[in-house]
C-alpha cells in the first residue's frame, strides 16, 4: 500500500531570524481571482482622481527682475542654476533650489535677447540689442551665499548688428549668433569665425542640434526656417511658412527632428530631411507660441505662449498633455525644461520666473521603493484604461481661465467653420477639380533650395 | 565636395598650378559627379602608371579602347572631348582662363578643395617593389641598376612634361607620334584634328544665384545624409518599451554616511559635541575594540550606587506584589471573593461619575444585559417560578398566575416566531398547509408531494389572504399580494407537471388540487365576465385532458391581461389594426413579416425578438367576433382534434411553409423548458389573436420601458392656490408646453427606432448605462483591431495577480529617469539589428562609451587573455588600495572630504581606462559603494576585487564568445533569478528594506561585476555577482555583534567570501587572500 504524506521542508516556512520577512505563498490561479479587471479599472479611476487631487504643479516664482524676462538659459552642467535676461539688460543667475538670485551680470545697455551657456557650464554668452556679445564667467559654486555677486564680462565683442538670438554648440568652443545674419563665433576671437547670409530677413531664433552638433536651425522674420551645416560654406535649406516661427528646438534624442513654435498658435515638428511637410502639428494654444524647449528625454516639450499659459506636449501628440497658468502670469516669453526633465521654468512679461513641476502630480523628494512601485503600478493601470470614458474625462479635465476657455471655443468654431466650408466647396465642385492638402502641409508655402 | 576629390594625376596638377581654382570648375565637378567617377575609374584602369611611352600591351589596349569609344559616343561632344584627352592620358591645357585672371571675368573664390599636405607623395613615386625588381635584375645580369631604369626615366620625363605644360613645348603631335602605326591610331588622329579645327568653347560662369543654389543643394544633401545615420538608433529608442536615463548616478552626497562625514559643526552646541566626539582618545578607543570606552566613561561611584539602590527597591516591590497576589489567590472563602469582586465593580462605577464616556458605556452595558435577560430567561419557562408552577399543573393555579404564564408563553411564541419568520417566511404556513393537504396525499410518493407542496404553496397563499386571523396580518397580506402576481404563472406551470405525474397515482388528489387552483384564480383573476369564463373552462377541464387545459389556461391568462390593457387609451400602437382593419391591411402586414423572416435586414447587435405565428394568418375578421365561442369549442375539441377545423386550417394555411413552422416552435411563451408545447392544431384553433395581442403588449411594454412616457404636469397641492389665479388658469402653460415637447420627443424617438415599421419585430435599443461606461465607441489610436486591443488589456498587471518578479516589468513606465540626474543629449552608437526590440533601452550618458566599443573589439582578438586578466586584476587591486589610501589621508574641510570620496569611487572605475579603454568591456568596473571609511568596509571591498581577478578569465572568454557588450538586462535577469530562487532576502535590522538594494545597487551588477550593496550605516546588505545567486548579509554579518577586533572582522569577511565562492563553485586561492588582506 502506498501512503501519501504531506511533506514540507522546514526551509519553506521558517525564518532563520525573527527579522526575516515571511515568505508569502500565493496561488496566482486566475480562477481564484475573477474580478481582477473590475478591480484594476476601479484603481485606474481612483488613480486618475488622485492625480487630479494632487496636481499642484506650481512650485514657486523667482522675483527680482525689473523688466520682462526676455530669455533664459539653463546650465547644462549644473542642475540648480538658471540664467535669465531681461528687457532692461539685466542678467541674473538663479539658484532654483532656494529660488534666489545668486549672481548678477550687468553690462548690457539694451534688452538682452539671447543667453546661452557652454557645455561645460563655465562660460555664459549673452547678446542683445546693443550689438554686443558678452562672455561671462559663471561662478563655479554658489552654495549658501546670501550675497548677490556682481560679475564682470570676460570679453565684450561689438559687432555690426543687433542680435536677436544666440546658442552654443554642444561640447565645443563655438557659438552662433543671429540677427541680420548668422555668425559663428569662437570664445577666443573677437570676430566671427564664419558667417552665413541668405536673404535679408532678421534671424529671430537660432538653435544648435544637440545630437548632431554641426547642424543649426534658425527662424527668421520672413517666416522662414533655415537649416545650416557648419561643415559647409553655405546654408542648406529653407522653408517658408505662412506665419513667423518664433522659436525652435531640436529634439535632443532624435537629431533629425525639430519643433518650431509658430505665430499661428501651433507648433510644427519637422524632419530636417523632409521640410515640405510637418511631421506633426501640435495645437492647443490660443495665441502665438513664443518659446519652446525640449525635455532632455526627448519625449516631451514645453511651450510658452502669448496667451499667458505654458503647455507641455508629447513629442508626437497633437494636443497638449498639460497646461499651466496662474492668475498673475502674463505673456510667457521664454520657457525651459530642466536638465533632469523634472521641472519646467517659465519667464514672463510680469518680470518673474516661475518654477513648475513637469509632472503636475508628481511627489517631490525621496520616495521609498515601495512608493515608487505603487506609483508605477497606478500609472500603468491608468495608462491601460485611459481610453475608457470615465477615466478619460477625469484625466483630460483641466480648469482654464475664462479668456482662454472662450478663445479656445472661438478657435474651435472658426476651424470648424472653415472645415465645413471647404467640405461644401468640395462637395459642390466637380470631382477631382479641387485638391485638399493635409493640415501638416497647409501652413507651408514653399521649400527653397 | 568631399566626393569630388581628384585622382592622383589631377591632384598633382593642381598642386603644381596656382592654389586658387575657379569656382566654376568646382561647380562643374559637382554637376558631373557621376560621370567623373566613371571616368576616374577608367582612367585608373588605363592611365595608371603610364608614361609617355606606353608598354605595347597598354598601347594595344588603348587602341582597342579608343576604337570602342568612338563607336559608342558620338552624341556628346563634351564627353568626347574629355575622353580624347584621357585617351592621350594627359590633359593638355594651359593655365585655365579663370586662373590666369586675364579678363577679370571670374570672382576670386577660396579654394575649398582638399589641399594636399606638403609631404604628399604621388602614387607614381617608385615603390619598393620596383626597387626590388631592379635589384633582382642587377643580381641576375650583373649590370648596373641604372641600365634598367628606363621606365623610370620616362616617368621623369612625364613629370617634366607636367611641369612644362606652361611652356607649351610638347604638343599633342609629339605625344601622338609614338603611337604611329598602332591600330586605332588613325581614328585618334582624325578626332584630334577635328578638335583642333573647332574653336575652344569656354562656358560662361553660372550666375551667383544659381551657383549658390547648387551649393546649398549639395550642402543639404550631405547634411541630411549625415543625419540619416541616426535613424536606426532613434527607431530603436522609440520602439523600446522603456528608456532609462538614470545611468551613472553620482549625486556626490549619496549616503547618510557620506553626508555625515562632510558635517561641520557650526553652533555652540554642535562644536561642544564635536569636541567631545572627536576627542582623539575616544576615536582611538572606537578604532580599537571599544573596551577602552568604558574606562573613559565618567560615571561616579555615587551614581552607580544610586542606580543600584533604585533597582533593588523596584525589584523588592515587584516581588512583594507577586507574593500578595499569590496569597489572595489561595484564599478559598467565597464571601471574601465576592466582596472583592464587588469592590472591583465599585471601582469602575465610581469612575463613571467622573467620566462621561465611561458612564455611557456602562449604561449601554446595563441595557444590553437587561435585554439579554429578557430575551433568554424570562419568557422561557425556565425560571424557577415557572418551573414550579408547571410542575404543579396550570389548572390548579389561580387566574392571575395562569394569565401571567400564558402571557409569557405568548410573548415567547411571538418572539420565536418572529425569529423564525426571519429565517424562513413560509415555515409558519407550512403546518396549516400540511393539515389541509396531507389528508389526501398520504400515500403519494414523498418526493413528488414535497415538490408539489412547495409549488402549491405559492398558489395556496391566496387562500390565506381570504382567511382572517393569524395569517391575516396586514403586512403578510401585502407582501403576499405582491409576490403572487409574479409567481402565479410559473407556479401553475410547474404544478401542472407535478399534477400530471401525480394524477397517474391518484385522480382524486388532482381534483383537489385543481379545485384549489380554481379558487385561487377566482380570487385573483379579473372579476366579472372572466370569472364566468374560467368556470366554463374548468368544467371542460374537469372532463378533459390536463394538457389542453393548461394551454388554455395560459392563453386565457394572456387574454385577460390584454383585455385589461385594452382599457387603456390610445397609447397602444397599431393594436387596432388587427381588430378593425380588413384583410388587405393584414395581408400587407404579413407580407412584411415574411420579408423580415427571410431577410433579417441590417445586422444589429440588438437582441431581436421575432414573434411569428402562422396561426395569426388564419384569423379572419369574422372569426374574431366569435373568439370566445371558438375557444370554448376548441377546448372541447382538443380531446379529439376536429378534422373539419383542421381542414379549414389547412385551407387558410395553404401557403405556410417550413420556415413558418420553425418559427412556430419559437413562440414567445415564457414556458418552462420541459413544458411541452401544445399541438399545432390547438394553437391554430384558439391562440391566434391572443398571441398577437400578447406580442403587441410586449412590444408596447418594451417601448414604454425604453422611451418612457412623460409624466403629466401636475401642480404641487396648495402651490399658488391662495391667489386663486392659478386655480382658474390651471396648469401653467410652460408646463404644458414642456409636456408637449416631451411627448413629441418621445414620438420622434419611437419613430426613429429600428423596429418602428416592423410590426412583428422588437429590436431592443436598450443600453445598459453601467456597461456603457466600460465600452468604447471607437478603437483607440494605435490599435487596429478589436481583438488586439482586448488582448492588450486582458491580463491584470497588479501585484495581487502576478508574481513579484514580473510585476515590475509589467508596470515599467516608458521613461525611467531620476530627478537630479542631468540627462545628456543622445550619443551615436551602432545599433545591432539582431537586438531584441522589447528590451528596455539605456541611453548612453557616458561620453567615452561609443569609442570604447570599437577598441574593445580589437583588443579582444588578441590571444593572451590570461596575461591581460592578471594585469587587469593587479591594476584593480592597486586602484582599490589607492582609494583606501586616499580615504585614510586626512582630508581638509568639507569639500575636500567629499571630493576625496568621489575620487576614491571614480578611481576604481577609471582603472580600466588606464589599461586601455578597450578593457572596459572585458572587465566591468567594480562598483564599490563605500560610504564610510571604516575598517570592516575596506576589508570587504577587497574581497570582491579579488574575486574579479579570479573571474576575469571567464569574463574574457565570455565576451569574446558573444561579441557584444554586456547589457543591464542581464542584471535584471539576475535579480529576477535571485528573487525566483526565493532566497531569504537580505533585510537587516534598522536598515533599508531589500527593495532599495534591488533598486539602487543590484541593478548595477552586470555580467562579471560584483555589486556590494551597502546601507546607510555602512553595513553590507548584499553582494551580488553575475554567477552568484546572492550573498546576503546573513553570511557576512551573522556574527556582526560579536565582532570587535579587526582580526575578527577580517575573519568574518573571509568566511563570507568563502561562502560566496562555494555557492558560485569558484576556487579560492588562500595565499591570494593573504595578499589582499595584508
Amino acid at each position: 500500500m502506498k501512503v501519501k504524506v504531506i511533506s514540507r521542508s522546514t526551509e519553506d516556512f521558517t525564518r532563520e531570524r525573527s527579522q526575516d520577512l515571511h515568505k508569502v505563498f500565493r496561488n496566482y490561479d486566475p480562477n481564484l481571482r475573477t474580478q481582477e479587471k473590475a478591480i484594476e479599472y476601479t484603481r485606474a479611476l481612483n488613480a486618475a482622481k488622485l492625480e487630479k487631487i494632487f496636481a499642484r504643479p506650481f512650485i514657486g516664482a523667482m522675483d527680482g527682475h525689473i523688466d520682462a524676462v526676455s530669455c533664459m538659459a539653463k546650465n547644462p552642467n549644473h542642475l540648480k542654476g538658471i540664467f535669465s535676461g531681461s528687457m532692461d539688460g539685466d542678467i541674473r543667475l538663479w539658484d532654483i533650489a532656494t529660488r534666489r538670485t545668486t549672481c548678477q551680470f550687468s553690462g548690457h545697455e539694451g534688452p538682452v535677447r539671447g543667453l546661452t551657456v557652454s557645455t561645460d557650464g563655465n562660460v555664459l554668452v549673452s547678446c542683445g540689442n546693443d550689438c554686443s556679445v558678452k562672455l561671462w564667467k559663471v561662478p563655479s559654486s554658489f552654495e549658501f551665499s546670501d550675497t548677490v555677486e556682481d560679475a564682470e564680462p570676460l570679453a565684450n565683442y561689438v559687432w555690426k548688428y543687433a542680435f536677436r538670438a544666440v546658442d552654443h554648440q554642444w561640447a565645443s568652443n563655438i557659438f552662433a549668433t543671429g540677427g541680420a545674419q548668422v555668425d559663428i563665433w569662437d570664445h577666443n576671437r573677437s570676430n566671427p569665425v564664419n558667417s552665413y547670409e541668405w536673404g535679408t530677413a532678421t534671424i529671430v531664433s537660432l538653435r544648435f542640434n544637440a545630437g548632431e552638433p554641426d547642424v543649426l536651425a534658425t527662424s527668421a522674420s520672413d517666416r522662414s526656417i533655415t537649416i545650416y551645416d557648419l561643415r559647409m560654406s553655405s546654408p542648406a535649406r529653407k522653408v517658408i511658412m505662412k506665419t513667423k516661427t518664433n522659436a525652435l528646438s531640436w529634439n535632443p534624442m532624435e537629431p533629425m527632428n525639430f519643433t518650431a513654435a509658430n505665430e499661428d498658435c501651433n507648433c510644427y515638428t519637422y524632419d530636417a530631411r523632409k521640410l515640405d511637410e510637418a511631421k506633426c502639428v501640435h495645437q492647443d494654444h490660443v495665441s502665438a507660441v513664443m518659446d519652446i524647449d525640449y525635455s532632455p528625454t526627448g519625449r516631451e516639450f514645453v511651450t510658452g505662449s502669448y496667451d499667458r499659459t505654458v503647455r507641455i506636449f508629447r513629442y508626437n501628440g497633437g494636443h497638449s498633455r498639460e497646461i499651466y497658468h496662474t492668475k498673475r502670469m502674463q505673456r510667457v516669453f521664454c520657457v525651459k525644461y530642466s536638465c533632469d526633465g523634472t521641472y519646467v521654468i517659465s519667464g514672463s512679461d510680469d518680470t518673474n520666473l516661475r518654477l513648475w513641476k513637469a509632472n503636475a502630480s508628481e511627489q517631490l523628494g525621496v520616495l521609498l521603493p515601495r512608493e515608487v512601485k505603487k506609483q508605477e503600478y497606478l500609472d500603468a493601470v491608468k495608462n491601460r484604461y485611459k481610453h475608457l470614458p470615465e477615466v478619460k474625462r477625469i484625466v483630460r479635465h483641466r480648469h482654464l481661465p475664462k479668456p482662454i476657455y472662450k478663445a479656445a471655443a472661438l478657435r474651435r468654431t472658426m476651424v470648424e467653420a472653415e472645415r465645413k466650408k471647404e467640405e461644401r466647396r468640395r462637395a459642390h465642385s466637380a470631382p477631382g477639380s479641387t485638391s485638399s492638402q493635409p493640415f501638416r502641409k497647409r501652413r507651408i508655402i514653399q521649400e527653397i533650395e | 565636395m568631399a566626393e569630388t576629390k581628384p585622382k592622383g594625376n589631377e591632384k598633382k596638377r593642381k598642386s603644381l598650378g596656382s592654389s586658387k581654382v575657379p569656382a566654376v570648375e568646382s561647380k562643374k565637378k559637382a554637376r558631373k559627379l557621376e560621370r567623373k567617377a566613371k571616368r576616374d575609374e577608367k582612367k585608373q584602369r588605363r592611365v595608371h602608371r603610364s608614361g609617355p611611352r606606353l608598354p605595347s600591351s597598354f598601347q594595344r589596349e588603348l587602341g582597342i579602347q579608343s576604337s570602342r569609344d568612338r563607336a559608342e559616343t558620338d552624341d556628346d561632344d563634351d564627353e568626347d572631348e574629355e575622353r580624347v584627352r584621357e585617351d592621350v592620358f594627359e590633359y593638355e591645357e594651359q593655365i585655365a582662363e579663370e586662373e590666369s585672371q586675364k579678363n577679370r571675368r571670374f570672382d576670386p573664390v577660396d579654394n575649398y578643395d582638399y589641399e594636399l599636405p606638403p609631404d604628399f607623395e604621388d602614387e607614381d613615386v617608385p615603390s619598393d617593389d620596383e626597387e626590388r625588381h631592379l635589384n633582382m635584375l642587377h643580381g641576375i645580369t650583373g649590370m648596373p641598376p641604372q641600365a634598367f631604369k628606363g621606365g623610370e626615366k620616362k616617368k621623369v620625363v612625364f613629370s617634366s612634361v607636367q611641369g612644362d605644360v606652361n611652356d607649351g613645348k610638347i604638343s599633342i603631335q609629339d605625344l601622338l607620334d609614338p603611337l604611329h602605326g598602332k591600330p586605332g591610331y588613325s581614328n585618334l588622329r582624325k578626332r584630334i584634328d577635328q578638335l583642333e579645327k573647332k574653336p575652344m568653347a569656354v562656358h560662361p560662369p553660372l550666375p551667383k544665384v544659381e551657383r549658390e543654389k547648387l551649393e546649398r543643394k549639395v550642402a543639404y544633401k550631405h547634411s541630411s545624409k549625415d543625419i540619416t545615420k541616426w535613424e536606426p538608433l532613434v527607431k530603436r529608442n522609440r520602439e523600446a518599451p522603456t528608456l532609462y536615463f538614470d545611468k551613472d548616478v553620482d549625486l556626490g552626497f549619496s549616503t547618510v554616511g557620506a553626508i555625515a562625514s562632510g558635517f561641520e559643526p557650526r553652533t555652540e552646541f554642535e562644536k561642544k559635541m564635536a569636541s567631545l566626539m572627536c576627542d582623539p582618545e575616544v576615536t582611538e578607543a572606537h578604532l580599537k575594540d571599544g573596551a577602552k570606552l568604558l574606562e573613559l566613561n565618567k560615571l561616579t561611584s555615587e551614581d552607580v550606587k544610586d542606580r543600584q539602590h533604585r533597582l533593588a527597591k523596584m525589584r523588592s516591590l515587584l516581588f512583594r506584589h507577586e507574593m500578595k497576589a499569590k496569597h489572595i489567590k489561595k484564599i478559598k472563602s467565597k464571601t471574601y471573593h465576592r466582596i472583592l469582586k464587588r469592590e472591583r465593580l465599585k471601582a469602575p462605577s465610581s469612575n463613571v461619575e467622573m467620566d462621561l464616556e465611561a458612564a455611557k458605556e456602562e449604561a449601554r452595558k446595563q441595557e444590553f444585559k437587561r435585554a439579554e435577560e429578557r430575551m433568554t430567561l424570562k419568557h422561557k419557562n425556565s425560571s424557577k417560578w415557572a418551573k414550579r408552577i408547571l410542575k404543579r399543573g396550570l389548572s390548579v393555579q389561580d387566574e392571575g398566575t395562569r394569565a401571567a404564564i400564558s402571557e409569557q408563553l405568548n410573548q415567547h411564541a411571538l418572539l420565536t416566531r418572529k425569529m423564525n419568520s426571519m429565517k424562513d417566511t413560509s415555515s409558519s404556513d407550512d403546518s396549516s398547509d400540511d393539515d389541509h393537504d396531507e389528508t389526501d396525499s398520504e400515500d403519494v410518493s414523498k418526493l413528488l408531494n414535497k415538490a408539489k407542496e412547495k409549488t402549491v404553496k405559492v398558489l395556496e397563499e391566496k387562500d390565506g389572504i381570504m382567511k382572517t386571523g393569524v395569517l391575516g396580518l396586514p403586512f403578510l397580506q401585502r407582501s403576499l399580494k405582491k409576490k403572487m402576481e409574479a409567481a402565479d404563472e410559473e407556479a401553475r406551470l410547474a404544478l401542472q407537471g407535478y399534477d400530471s405525474s401525480l394524477r397517474q397515482l391518484d385522480v382524486n388528489e388532482v381534483e383537489n388540487v385543481t379545485s384549489e387552483r380554481t379558487s385561487g384564480r377566482k380570487v385573483f383573476g379579473t372579476p366579472g365576465k372572466q370569472a364566468q369564463e374560467t368556470n366554463n373552462q374548468n368544467q371542460s377541464y374537469n372532463r378533459g385532458d390536463s394538457n389542453s387545459e393548461d394551454d388554455f389556461d395560459n392563453i386565457e391568462h394572456v387574454h385577460t391581461g390584454f383585455e385589461a390593457d385594452k382599457v387603456l387609451p390610445e397609447s397602444q400602437i397599431g393594436q387596432d389594426s388587427f381588430h378593425d382593419d380588413g384583410d388587405l391591411r393584414q395581408g400587407s402586414v404579413f407580407k412584411t413579416f415574411d420579408d423580415i423572416v427571410k431577410d433579417p435586414g441590417p445586422k444589429t447587435t440588438f437582441e431581436v425578438a421575432i414573434f411569428a405565428s402562422d396561426s395569426w394568418r388564419k384569423m379572419k375578421p369574422e372569426d374574431m367576433v366569435n373568439v370566445n365561442k371558438e375557444k370554448q369549442g376548441t377546448v372541447k375539441q382538443t380531446l379529439l382534434p376536429d378534422p373539419n377545423l383542421k381542414e379549414v386550417d389547412m385551407d387558410q394555411n395553404s401557403d405556410s411553409d417550413a420556415d413558418e413552422e420553425m418559427m412556430d416552435g419559437n413562440l414567445c411563451f415564457n414556458g418552462v423548458p420541459e413544458y411541452e408545447l401544445p399541438s399545432r392544431a390547438d394553437l391554430l384553433a384558439f391562440a391566434t389573436d391572443d398571441l398577437k395581442e400578447q406580442f403587441e403588449k410586449d412590444k408596447l411594454n418594451i417601448l414604454n420601458e425604453e422611451n418612457p412616457e412623460p409624466e403629466k404636469p401636475v401642480l404641487l397641492p396648495g402651490w399658488g392656490q391662495w391667489t386663486n389665479v392659478q386655480k382658474k388658469k390651471g396648469v401653467p402653460s410652460w408646463m404644458l408646453e414642456e409636456h408637449e415637447m416631451a411627448k413629441r420627443k418621445r414620438e420622434e424617438a419611437l419613430k426613429k427606432r429600428k423596429d418602428a415599421k416592423l410590426k412583428h419585430v422588437i429590436i431592443s435599443e436598450k443600453t445598459d448605462k453601467k456597461a456603457e461606461k466600460l465600452l468604447l465607441k471607437t478603437l483607440p489610436f494605435p490599435f487596429t483591431s478589436k481583438e488586439v486591443y482586448e488582448q492588450s488589456i486582458r491580463m491584470p498587471i497588479g501585484p495581487e495577480f502576478n508574481p513579484a518578479i514580473s510585476v515590475r516589468a509589467l508596470n515599467r513606465p516608458e521613461v525611467v529617469k531620476k530627478p537630479g540626474v542631468i540627462i545628456e543629449p543622445i550619443k551615436f552608437e551602432e545599433v545591432d539589428p539582431n537586438e531584441n526590440p522589447d528590451e528596455p533601452k539605456r541611453i548612453i550618458q557616458n561620453k567615452n562609451t561609443p569609442s570604447v566599443k570599437k577598441k574593445s573589439r580589437k583588443s579582444k582578438s588578441s590571444g593572451d587573455k590570461a596575461m591581460l586578466a592578471n594585469e587587469i586584476a593587479s591594476k584593480l587591486l592597486v586602484g582599490i588600495q589607492a582609494a583606501e589610501r586616499k580615504e585614510k589621508a586626512p582630508s581638509k574641510g568639507r569639500k575636500g572630504k567629499a571630493k576625496a570620496e568621489c575620487s576614491s569611487r571614480t578611481e576604481i572605475q577609471q582603472i580600466p581606462d588606464e589599461i586601455g579603454e578597450g578593457m572596459k568591456d572585458i572587465v566591468p568596473p567594480v562598483v564599490v559603494e563605500d560610504s564610510r571609511a571604516s575598517a570592516p568596509q575596506r576589508s570587504i571591498d577587497r574581497g570582491p576585487s579579488r574575486k574579479v581577478s579570479e573571474k576575469v578569465k571567464e569574463v574574457i572568454d565570455l565576451s569574446t564568445d558573444q561579441e557584444e557588450t554586456i547589457t543591464e538586462v542581464i542584471a535584471q535577469e539576475l535579480i529576477s533569478t535571485v528573487v525566483a530562487q526565493e532566497r531569504p532576502c537580505v533585510v537587516i535590522e534598522d536598515s533599508v528594506p531589500i527593495d532599495i538594494v534591488e533598486d539602487c545597487d543590484l541593478s548595477r551588477a552586470t555580467e562579471g561585476q560584483l555589486c556590494i550593496a551597502v546601507d546607510e550605516s555602512a553595513q553590507i546588505i548584499a553582494i551580488v555577482g553575475s554567477d552568484l545567486p546572492m550573498v546576503t548579509e546573513k553570511h557576512i554579518l551573522a556574527t556582526k555583534e560579536q565582532v570587535r577586533t579587526a582580526d575578527e572582522q577580517r575573519k568574518v569577511v573571509e568566511e563570507s567570501i568563502s561562502l560566496v565562492s562555494e555557492e558560485a563553485d569558484l576556487l579560492i586561492i588562500e595565499d591570494e587572500v593573504e595578499i589582499v588582506a595584508g
